[in-house]
């Protein structure tokens, strides 16, 4: 384990105070995040690719270094069983799985969600059978309407901050957050990063606070008992006020969190979208970056990366393509398959245009982690130039 | 005759009203339960009939905390209440599971012996009414052989396969408490919530639960036909601690396992002509089961 972070003599002069530079793998910024975030509990169980997310808890609570509770469970399913309850109890919680491991999870991430509980987990995207390990993200859009909060990270330094800033918005809306990384490219590929001292986290997320609606013994109360019908509904709209929160919120912490510790995040970002674009690439994840990378060749193609996915960004979408012109082609990359024609991407893009007349096409690349180089994305801006189809699978 | 005050609950923990059935064993368990445990206790429960019984929202039949949650994975859940409670320095506040069979012998049973082999600090309670009751009558693998059901149905059918030995699973866990209990046996039944409570660690208590819609009996019979499944060994009241077995009652005298099985009408079927040899199986294998505990019992004593 020691082999696998190795420390930087590189100074933290440059760039962020109060920081060390590590080279580091992004299941390891992973659990690095929960130690910092000062977790308190832990289910555990292994699969790959996230495994050494887990794997590296138990050994920083084996050591002392992370005061929480690390519990090795039976499954997935009790995993998220165990994070509901410990959340109920008023723990801060945090889990990782993957794949299959998220799939045979769902029942409890829609529990988790409607009770209405700060859980923060960390999805390794990959698909399910036939057996594929590697980057996909179909676990995790298949998840989309459980109710939890998704980001996506582009790099494994965002998604440690991003991990940060989950739990503020989850414990300040009651609302689960997952916060997804690519296998692979992602969980096992080593980057430098700059991990905050654990004094500046503290500073910008206090330890879990009681609100008062957690398990209290000496007062007792029934959680998650039957609703009749008449009743069913105030949930559910008490909910649904808060998700129309999360946008705004999730732009305030990014903002907040930029001041704090000097890196900049937003929901979405645009790159070179303006009245001369004619093709942008909509993305997420660690495409971005090699998206980034070509559109630098060709200044008529911007680059929309999603970071916030779900609820949908939908306000910030529409003000990153204020300026593209309406003949402009949003070609959507998709590495997902949901079972119908479009994938996540282009279902939610044409959810949040709806009545404008953007072409939208939709480009099924690199499922069941097939490599997407530089080429790739050339491929995909080349045929959205040339009469692509609707749907087109590079 | 002077009527008499001396009851076994001096402190009711169970509001009025609740919900079970006529005749059902679920309220008379879980009201003996509260009245020791105290209303600082958190108990966890997964779809089961008591999940309608404690109450629809906004109100809970029960003083004390009750979280519901899935019916797969109440252990698991407890798991987390337990850790979230303990850091909070209430180590004090009891987390318990209250189960059906179905949720303990089928849907759950991975996540219960999770639980388990994990030496939880948690009170397991299974009401065994040997099959899905909540959902109306299903086959699970608690239900007697010989039992009809509504998807073991028909005018000659009946489950003709042995119900999963519950007890000699948890035992393979070495635990430090489990035992079976009986809601005609209340001394025996309370005695021994003391002492699973006197412990620490993962420990289960199995009822044998009356079902009068279930078991197609009279709700006035529900204790006589409890008290005469312990008398025709059908449901040995026995304690196991780690791998050691104690057998807490030895009925007198051999009553047939007919007594009791003629009182329910699940059994109808099994009293048709033809059917002999399937009674006949039914007391050896009921006698060859209380053999088994005799004999674990004594190797247990040596």
């Amino acid at each position: 384990m020691e082999n696998q972070i190795k420390e930087s003599k590189t100074s933290t002069v440059r760039g962020f105070p109060r920081h060390t530079k590590k080279i580091m793998k992004g299941n390891f910024a992973a659990s690095e995040a929960a130690q910092l975030c000062r977790v308190d509990f832990v289910p555990a169980y292994p699969i790959t690719p996230q495994t050494t997310i887990i794997e590296s808890i138990a050994d920083k609570v084996a050591k002392g270094d992370m005061d929480a509770n690390y519990v090795n469970m039976d499954s997935e399913h009790s995993v998220f069983a165990a994070a509901m309850g410990a959340a109920l109890g008023g723990s801060r919680v945090f889990t990782a799985t993957a794949g299959q491991g998220l799939f045979y999870s769902h029942e409890l991430l829609h529990a988790i969600a409607h009770f209405r509980l700060p859980v923060v987990a960390c999805n390794v995207g990959r698909p399910s059978i036939p057996w594929n390990i590697w980057s996909d993200q179909t676990d995790s859009l298949a998840q989309r309407d459980t109710g939890w909060v998704h980001y996506y990270g582009e790099s494994s330094q965002e998604v440690l901050d991003t991990i940060i800033q989950s739990y503020i918005l989850a414990e300040t809306l009651d609302l689960p957050v997952m916060v997804v990384l690519d296998a692979f490219y992602q969980s096992h590929t080593s980057e430098n990063i700059w991990i905050p001292d654990a004094d500046l986290v503290d500073e910008f997320l206090p330890s879990k606070k009681l609100k008062g609606n957690e398990i209290d013994p000496g007062k007792p109360k029934d959680f998650g008992g039957l609703v009749p019908p008449e009743h069913y509904g105030k949930f559910n709209t008490e909910y649904w006020d808060d998700v129309l929160k999360v946008e705004d919120l999730s732009e305030k912490i990014a903002r907040r969190f930029e001041s704090h510790f000097g890196r900049k995040y937003s929901n979405v970002e645009a790159v070179n979208i303006n009245k001369n674009t004619k093709i942008v690439l909509v993305t997420i994840s660690s495409i971005t970056t090699t998206a980034r990378g070509v559109i630098k060749k060709y200044p008529d193609v911007g680059l929309l990366k999603l970071r916030l996915f779900k609820p949908f960004p939908k306000k910030a979408v529409i003000e990153a393509l204020k300026d593209l012109p309406e003949d402009a082609i949003i070609a959507n990359v998709e590495r997902n398959f949901l079972g119908d024609n479009e994938g996540a991407i282009m279902q939610e893009m044409q959810r949040a245009l709806y009545g404008t007349n953007y072409k939208m096409h939709d480009f099924y690349a690199g499922v069941g982690g097939k490599d997407v180089p530089p080429e790739t994305i050339e491929k995909i801006i080349f045929m959205a130039r040339n009469n692509p189809d609707y749907v087109n699978w590079v | 005759m002077e009527p008499s005050f001396d009851f076994l609950i001096k402190d009711e923990k169970v509001f009025s009203g609740a919900l079970s059935c006529r005749g059902c064993g679920w309220s008379l368990l879980v009201r003996h339960l509260a009245s020791i445990l105290g209303e600082e206790t958190v108990y966890v429960l997964p779809a089961s009939c008591f999940s309608i019984i404690s109450g629809p929202y906004p109100l809970n039949d029960l003083k004390g905390t009750i979280v519901h949650t899935v019916f797969a994975a109440a252990p698991a859940t407890a798991t987390g209440v337990r850790a979230a409670l303990d850091r909070r320095g209430r180590e004090d506040v009891p987390v318990v599971v209250l189960a059906g069979d179905g949720s303990t012998f089928d849907i759950g049973l991975q996540s219960m012996s999770g639980a388990a082999s994990r030496g939880e600090n948690i009170l397991y309670i299974v009401n065994n009414n040997g099959a899905y009751m909540n959902t109306g009558i299903q086959t699970s693998t608690a239900t007697p052989y010989g039992a009809v059901t509504t998807t073991n149905p028909g005018a000659k059918g009946f489950k003709k396969t042995w119900p999963k030995d519950l007890m000699g699973i948890i035992a393979a866990h070495n635990l430090p408490y489990a035992a079976t209990c009986s809601l005609a046996h209340l001394d025996d039944f309370r005695a021994k919530i003391e002492k699973a409570l006197s412990i620490k660690g993962f420990r289960l208590l199995m009822i044998d639960g009356p079902c009068p819609p279930g078991h197609k009996t009279d709700p006035a019979d529900s204790i006589q036909i409890a008290r005469l499944a312990v008398e025709t060994k059908l449901f040995p009241l026995m304690e196991i601690e780690h791998f050691d077995y104690k057998i807490n009652y030895r009925p007198e005298k051999f009553v047939p396992v007919e007594e009791c099985m003629k009182m329910q009408g699940r059994f109808k079927n099994v009293f048709k002509p033809g059917n002999e040899e399937v009674l006949k199986d039914i007391q050896a294998h009921t006698d060859n089961h209380w053999k088994r505990l005799e004999a674990l019992a004594a190797m247990s004593e040596n």
